[in-house]
């Protein structure tokens, strides 16, 4: 018996190290990213490798994938239910049922709390179906800049962050050169956005039952006019000067640095551009109607743990690193990633310039997403009725048969909207 | 009557015959993984709602239902695509005949044509897309900068509803070059004394076109004809990349809308039930075709 006792208590003696190795083998989270002007390749591996200093129970695996093919892969992997990255980004909504919920992981984390991130883009990016679906990283919005050398040599004073639509189209005038090829400010890139909503237009009912009395409405109406009022003075790109001569398809922002282009709906990114091109440049909000609410266009990537990870616990540890205010710090300070974390965009570098005081101001704002979130359908409904635009942009129909025309198009509207929310819901 | 003859088959007949079959068996195995079972996926997809997501929901036929009863866009992309089909198909056709009898001319440096004329055929679709929409800008593109000096005012091409869809006929003429070589290699067939005794009988290059070269290019021009329809049915990249079915969807073609359906909308179960039409179409339109070709395609060998 001795015997016995003395061989397993060296056989344990013996063991013990092994299942101690075994114990301390560390966790390996796949992750898949892409590269951007917000953190390139260099950035995130050295973010991972910081990562993966501090945490020697968790190894992140980076997988830099070519944005062009980043959809396809992640749509293959997550409806198959397997090979799918512990974390990625999910930045497509069509993938949010395949993430997991973070709620109880986001309860009991002391360094991540919701109201710690700015509400508009936690509240558009990561609630889903009242569950937190991920975290928002970084943020991005559309406003318009305008060319302050531009605006002087017209003698035109530069637009104020209370200004109109009406404003708008009458600084386009006043500043075109249509015989020089110069244009006042550009047309929007479709209906039903920021300054559709500040006029009060909705596509359809917040129900999602019917177009009619929305898309007619008389605010929508009235959008469409003053679309067709803007084309009309002859002081804006057309989509065939856009196409070829612009070559940055989120926004003219070549025109509006090569001086031909006085005002432009642009983005952070293309700010950055100006700055380093050396612009003198302001920002005011895209214009609002008075007494009606102020919107804007803006969006943050949903960065997410996929729902089949074996690793839960694992993967909300990097992924809080990675879009918490370490990770979000890090990318801004080495990259160019604008934080959602109001205490890490403090440190933002041009938060004390005017154009920066005035991108912050725009980030407060009503997002655009709040109701499209909601509102699946929206893409489906305005494919149907993208005569109207069309119609309008091209000049081949009178302003006072737009009410008629948009009468018209309730009925495919109607069809289209019913067909989507019978397969997707409201 | 497979077994009877086994059994009545020598041993190397046998043998040979085992050989071929297990030859046969990569090709069956590729045929089944990417054609067959795809298909077969495919039109199980069909009657289903799927995001691809979330498990499929049979639905039956209704995607085919709402296709042909409910869904003006399934109409208009499908007139818009025959729309094109018939403009340029003929088109090509015609055209890349006429370049090959061109290419078939013994003069020198006929070759350096020939590389010249093929280029296009190979180059990216998106790369010569953005060329043709560079110079058929309205404005500043080189096509209508040279009609103003003509004296003529352009077109707005692409972005003029009654002209986009010629436009985009236009450009997949540019690339005829590649059907021209196929029709090079058929009029190379054609044996040089029928034309000898042709000229001795006094017939003159009319005459020689319309009474041997043609009739005996019928077996190309048939394989032409299929192909370069096929081809004109699955016209997309033009559409993507310049006028994103418009102006007016005067260009959006089946293609684009199968897109859109399924990897913008993820209706993939709509999308498929689209591209099963679409090969139905194609299927019958080659039937078609092909029953015709007794009365006009001429085989040496009949």
């Amino acid at each position: 018996m001795k015997l016995f006792l003395r061989i397993s208590v060296f056989a344990l003696l013996i063991l013990l190290p092994t299942l101690n190795v075994v114990a301390q083998e560390p966790v390996t989270i796949e992750w898949w990213t892409v590269a951007s002007e917000e953190f390139d390749e260099a950035v995130q591996r050295a973010l991972v490798d910081q990562f993966n200093a501090e945490h020697t129970d968790i190894q992140v695996n980076m997988t830099l994938l070519p944005s062009d093919g980043y959809d396809e892969r992640m749509q293959t992997t997550l409806g198959a239910g397997q090979g799918a990255p512990d974390v990625a980004l999910f930045w497509n909504t069509n993938w949010y049922p395949q993430a997991l919920d973070l709620t109880a992981l986001i309860e009991a984390d002391p360094d991540i709390d919701p109201e710690m991130y700015l509400p508009g883009f936690w509240n558009t990016r990561v609630v889903f179906n009242d569950q937190i679906i991920g975290l928002p990283l970084g943020v991005g919005a559309n406003f318009v800049m305008y060319n302050k050398d531009m605006f002087d040599a017209a003698g035109v004073a530069y637009p104020e962050p209370d200004w109109t639509p009406e404003d708008y189209i009458a600084k386009v005038a006043e500043l075109a050169n249509p015989d020089a090829r110069i244009w006042g400010g550009d047309r929007p890139r479709g209906p039903y956005r920021a300054i559709w909503y500040n006029m009060g237009a909705r596509l359809y009912s917040d129900d999602s039952t019917t177009t009619e009395g929305y898309l007619n409405s008389a605010e929508s109406v009235a959008a469409y006019q003053w679309l067709w009022d803007l084309v009309a003075t002859n002081g804006t790109p057309t989509p065939a000067d856009l196409e070829v001569l612009g070559t940055e398809g989120t926004g003219p922002v070549d025109l509006f640095l090569a001086d031909r282009l006085a005002m432009a709906t642009l983005n952070q990114g293309h700010m950055q551009n100006a700055i380093a091109a050396n612009k003198r440049f302001g920002i005011v909000p895209e214009p609002q109607v008075p007494g009606n609410t102020r919107h804007v266009n803006a969006w943050s990537l949903t960065v997410s743990v996929w729902k089949g990870t074996e690793h839960p616990e694992e993967a909300y540890e990097w992924l809080s690193y990675w879009a918490g205010p370490v990770g979000q710090q890090f990318l801004m300070e080495n990259g160019n990633l604008i934080p959602s974390i109001p205490s890490v965009l403090e440190n933002w570098e041009a938060a004390d310039t005017d154009y920066g005081q005035a991108f912050l101001s725009v980030l407060e704002l009503e997002q655009v997403a709040a109701w499209d979130n909601k509102h699946p359908c929206k893409g489906t409904v305005l494919r149907a009725v993208s005569d109207a635009w069309d119609l309008v942009m091209l000049g081949e129909i009178e302003r006072d048969a737009i009410q008629a025309m948009l009468d018209g198009l309730v009925p495919a509207a109607d069809a289209a909207l019913e067909e989507c929310v019978g397969r997707l819901g409201g | 009557m497979v077994i009877a003859r086994w059994r009545t088959a020598s041993p190397n007949a046998r043998r040979e015959a085992v050989e071929g079959y297990v030859s046969l068996i990569p090709w069956m195995i590729g045929f089944l993984a990417f054609t067959i079972i795809p298909i077969g996926v495919s039109i199980y997809v069909s009657l289903t709602q799927w995001t691809g997501m979330e498990p499929p929901r049979w639905i039956g036929f209704n995607n085919y239902v709402r296709m042909f009863t409910n869904d003006p866009l399934f109409w208009q992309a499908l007139k818009v695509t025959l729309g094109f089909v018939a403009l340029s198909l003929p088109l090509k056709l015609v055209l890349g005949l006429g370049l090959a009898l061109l290419l078939n001319l013994k003069i020198p440096g006929m070759n350096f044509f020939r590389t010249v004329f093929y280029i296009p055929a190979v180059i990216s679709g998106v790369a010569v897309s953005l060329m043709w929409m560079w110079l058929l800008q309205p404005d500043t593109g080189v096509v209508n900068t040279m009609l103003y000096f003509a004296g003529i005012e352009g077109p707005q091409w692409f972005w003029d509803p009654d002209w986009a869809l010629p436009s985009v006929a236009l450009m997949s003429i540019w690339k005829v070059g590649g059907s021209a070589i196929i029709y090079l290699a058929g009029l190379q067939n054609i044996p040089a004394h029928l034309y000898e005794a042709a000229e001795i009988d006094g017939a003159g290059a009319w005459a020689r076109f319309w009474r041997i070269t043609l009739p005996l290019l019928t077996p190309t021009l048939f394989f032409q004809l299929i192909i370069e329809m096929i081809d004109s049915f699955k016209v997309f990249t033009e559409a993507f990349v310049i006028t994103h079915g418009g102006p007016l969807k005067a260009t959006y073609f089946y293609l684009l809308y199968f897109y859109e359906e399924a990897f913008q909308n993820f209706n993939l179960g709509y999308a498929s039930a689209l591209a099963l039409v679409l090969t139905v179409i194609i299927l019958l339109t080659t039937i078609f075709v092909n029953y015709t070709s007794k009365r006009w395609v001429y085989y040496e060998s009949e």
